[in-house]
């Protein structure tokens, strides 16, 4: 464990200094959480949704040895060939094998985070195999050459500008032809020949059905359609912990993911693979890349319930302006903050100490998963295990040079969702959260909003409905203050 | 050991209790309304289209009137004058040049605007993506009320390949703002038309 810390407080600086961008990114982000509000307030099950959603992958994640066996039968038996990967190394070398024994040297690809777990494209450049990104955002970051900044929106750092320079640099476009329609009309037209004369094609996978051996894809583009239907070759990566027992368990999930994610009541696309299309092969590739050694953490094993639908990322005033790039790592946002230690407990050690523990996070998942609290728990973890001045410096570190934005400061100090009432009181004020350093956070307010929530509305299960949907860096103040 | 063998082992080992994580039962939650006027409203809101036929105009002449620059128009149903059908197509490729091809969906979901394809429809599954339009036949008694009424269906038992389309192809990765034909098809158009 040699590798550098990640210095997310430096590089969120410069992204801060950036005032364009990071205004940008800013809105946009909040604008998502404001859509998935909406949507969210049109369904009163909404919560009877959530705690569904939360129960079926808790019970998943407990059986799911029996689960990946269930469908390891149903796919083979539908003719799907299921591999198994215990890492990304031995996922990539699989997927080489699969090519290499095709003579295929094109793969064209929709998104994946596994994949970027893995670090797979360059494994097979060196191979020579030419893998093309077909996501527009995803190629963006391609042609880049940087990770995806949002697991949804993988270039929402980007402005027209940047795009306009990156297509002018690789497709041969207009530097200055800045409007966005021309820009995604020049992805198609560069995207379509190369999906139809790929050798083979590759997809994430959002869900997995134990009880049918199907895999489901939910997209937008169109383009992971393209890339599993044109090429003769499907094949389609996934991590351990997207099993859910059955069909009917879709129904919850597909009602949750597009709504928390963007805002819309579903992805353009929502494809079920259960089997090969005629005269054409497919294959699942089952990656567990550390999935297995997550699911013993106690206080951890949850953040496998993740849908990846960004929400948290969204509603994190800390994500908004610090941009996903800052975290250096695959997984960024809170979400990123509470996994990447798993993969690298020292290079991810400042991530745990992005965030102002306010809980929107908690509030937002789709799945009901404590990211705040176990924001929390990883803070202390890694001071028992890493050197605490040298932690306790950073975190200082990161806190200063972001509280040195007074917007930033006013999110952070007005953090009064769940956290403050659920974490004890000198897990927000101990100096393991230095937002609180300075001052008190504005809680001590006679009755919580909860209680008044729940005092006033009676509904069983409304008190865990969010309260905070006014980003108080926008207006200025908080919602649950001034009583 | 196998990587199976490994994976399997450890997660043995790690798993939380199953015992105090039991799976409940099927959910329907929500809005069973299954009306046109709820599917068409949410049809639109995903940037789909309603197809209007005149009384008696056949699907041949309204399709011309709604694509009139269309040069290769592609069926996967039958009764599409002029139409090129899918079964003609050797491959995938062969999908490269229709301009608007044809298919019948088995049902739509109201909820959602959604309408499934799969191979039993299709034929040729790349035909639904490779086309620039697309114009979905559908029987407005095949609708269903939401995603939970929707996954009791058959059809994601059989079919190996079974996609919900909701509105053409979308994308908003350029500056968040919204575009309507993105990588498959610009358009997706509904035409009620019982079977
Ligand atoms: S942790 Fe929850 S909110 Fe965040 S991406 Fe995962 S499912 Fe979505």
């Amino acid at each position: 464990m040699k590798d550098k810390r990640i210095d997310h407080a430096g590089a969120a600086a410069a992204f801060i200094a950036d005032a364009p961008h990071l205004a940008f990114h800013d809105e946009r982000l909040w604008d998502m959480r404001q859509k998935r509000d909406a949507q969210m307030h049109l369904l009163p099950e909404w919560q009877e949704l959530r705690t569904l959603a939360s129960q079926i992958k808790e019970h998943a994640l407990a059986n799911l040895p029996e689960y990946l066996e269930q469908f390891e039968e149903n796919a083979t038996r539908n003719g799907i060939r299921v591999h198994w990967a215990r890492d990304g190394a031995e996922h990539n070398r699989i997927v080489a094998e699969i090519l290499q024994a095709r003579g295929a040297t094109t793969l064209i690809k929709s998104k994946s985070m596994v994949t970027e777990e893995c670090d797979m494209r360059p494994y097979l450049a060196a191979r020579g195999i030419t893998v093309t990104e077909t996501d527009l955002g995803e190629r963006i970051q391609q042609l880049d050459d940087q990770l995806p900044s949002h697991i949804v929106v993988p270039a929402v750092h980007k402005l027209t500008g940047d795009v306009a320079r990156v297509f002018a640099t690789h497709y041969g476009t207009d530097p200055k032809a800045d409007d966005p329609r021309q820009l995604a009309e020049a992805q198609r037209q560069a995207a379509r020949p190369v999906i139809l004369h790929a050798d083979a094609g590759m997809t994430g996978a959002n869900f997995a059905v134990a009880e049918t051996g199907t895999f489901v894809v939910c997209t937008n583009e169109g383009n992971a359609d393209l890339s599993a239907t044109v090429p003769g070759v499907h094949i389609a990566t996934l991590g351990i912990e997207r099993l859910v027992p059955r069909l009917s368990d879709l129904g919850v999930f597909v009602r949750l993911l597009s709504r928390s994610a963007l805002g819309s009541p579903i992805t353009q696309y929502t494809t079920h693979f259960r089997g090969p299309q005629d005269g054409g092969e497919m294959h699942v590739i089952l990656v567990d890349n550390g999935r297995s050694a997550r699911l013993g953490m106690a206080d951890f094993w949850t953040s496998l319930k993740c849908i990846r639908c960004g929400a948290c990322m969204n509603t994190c005033p800390v994500y908004r302006r610090s941009g996903g790039l800052s975290y250096g790592a695959v997984y960024s946002g809170p979400i990123g903050a509470i996994i990447d230690p798993t993969f690298n407990e020292r290079k991810y050690s400042t991530l745990p100490f992005a965030s102002t523990l306010n809980g929107s996070c908690t509030n937002v998942c789709p799945v009901r998963i404590n990211i705040h609290d176990q924001l929390y728990k990883w803070r202390r973890v890694l001071v028992d295990h890493h050197q605490m001045p040298f932690v306790k410096r950073e975190i200082m570190h990161m806190a200063g040079k972001l509280m040195g934005q007074p917007r930033l400061y006013r999110a952070a100090i007005s953090g009064t969702e769940t956290a403050l009432g659920t974490l004890p009181r000198f897990a927000l004020y101990n100096w393991l959260n230095p937002w609180g350093r300075h001052r008190e956070l504005p809680h001590p307010v006679k009755e919580t909003f909860h209680a008044w929530y729940r005092r006033n509305r009676s509904a069983p299960g409304a008190a865990d409905t969010e309260k905070t949907k006014t980003d108080p860096t926008k207006t200025g103040r908080t919602k649950d203050t001034g009583q | 050991m196998t990587a199976r063998d490994t994976i399997l082992d450890a997660l043995r080992r790690n798993r939380p209790d199953p015992g105090s994580h039991p799976l409940p039962p099927p959910a329907t939650l929500g809005d069973l309304d299954a009306g046109r006027e709820r599917f068409v409203a949410s049809l639109r809101l995903l940037g789909g289209d309603v197809m209007e036929r005149a009384a008696g105009e056949p699907l041949a002449a309204a399709i011309a009137r709604h694509f009139p620059a269309a040069r290769m128009i592609c069926a996967a149903v039958p009764g599409v004058d002029g139409a090129i059908p899918v079964q003609d197509l050797p491959d995938a490729r062969a999908a490269d040049p229709v301009d608007v091809a044809v298919v019948r969906a088995a049902f739509g979901i109201a909820e959602t605007g959604s309408i499934f394809l799969s191979e039993a429809q299709l034929h040729l599954n790349a035909l639904a993506h490779l086309a620039q339009h697309l114009v979905v036949l559908l029987d407005p008694a095949q609708l269903t009320a939401n995603l939970h009424t929707a996954y009791r269906r058959p059809e994601f038992r059989t079919a190996r390949y079974g996609v919900l389309m909701s509105g053409p192809s979308a994308t908003a990765d350029i500056q968040g703002v919204l575009i309507r034909g993105a990588q498959g098809v610009r358009s997706l158009s509904v035409c009620f038309d019982p079977s």
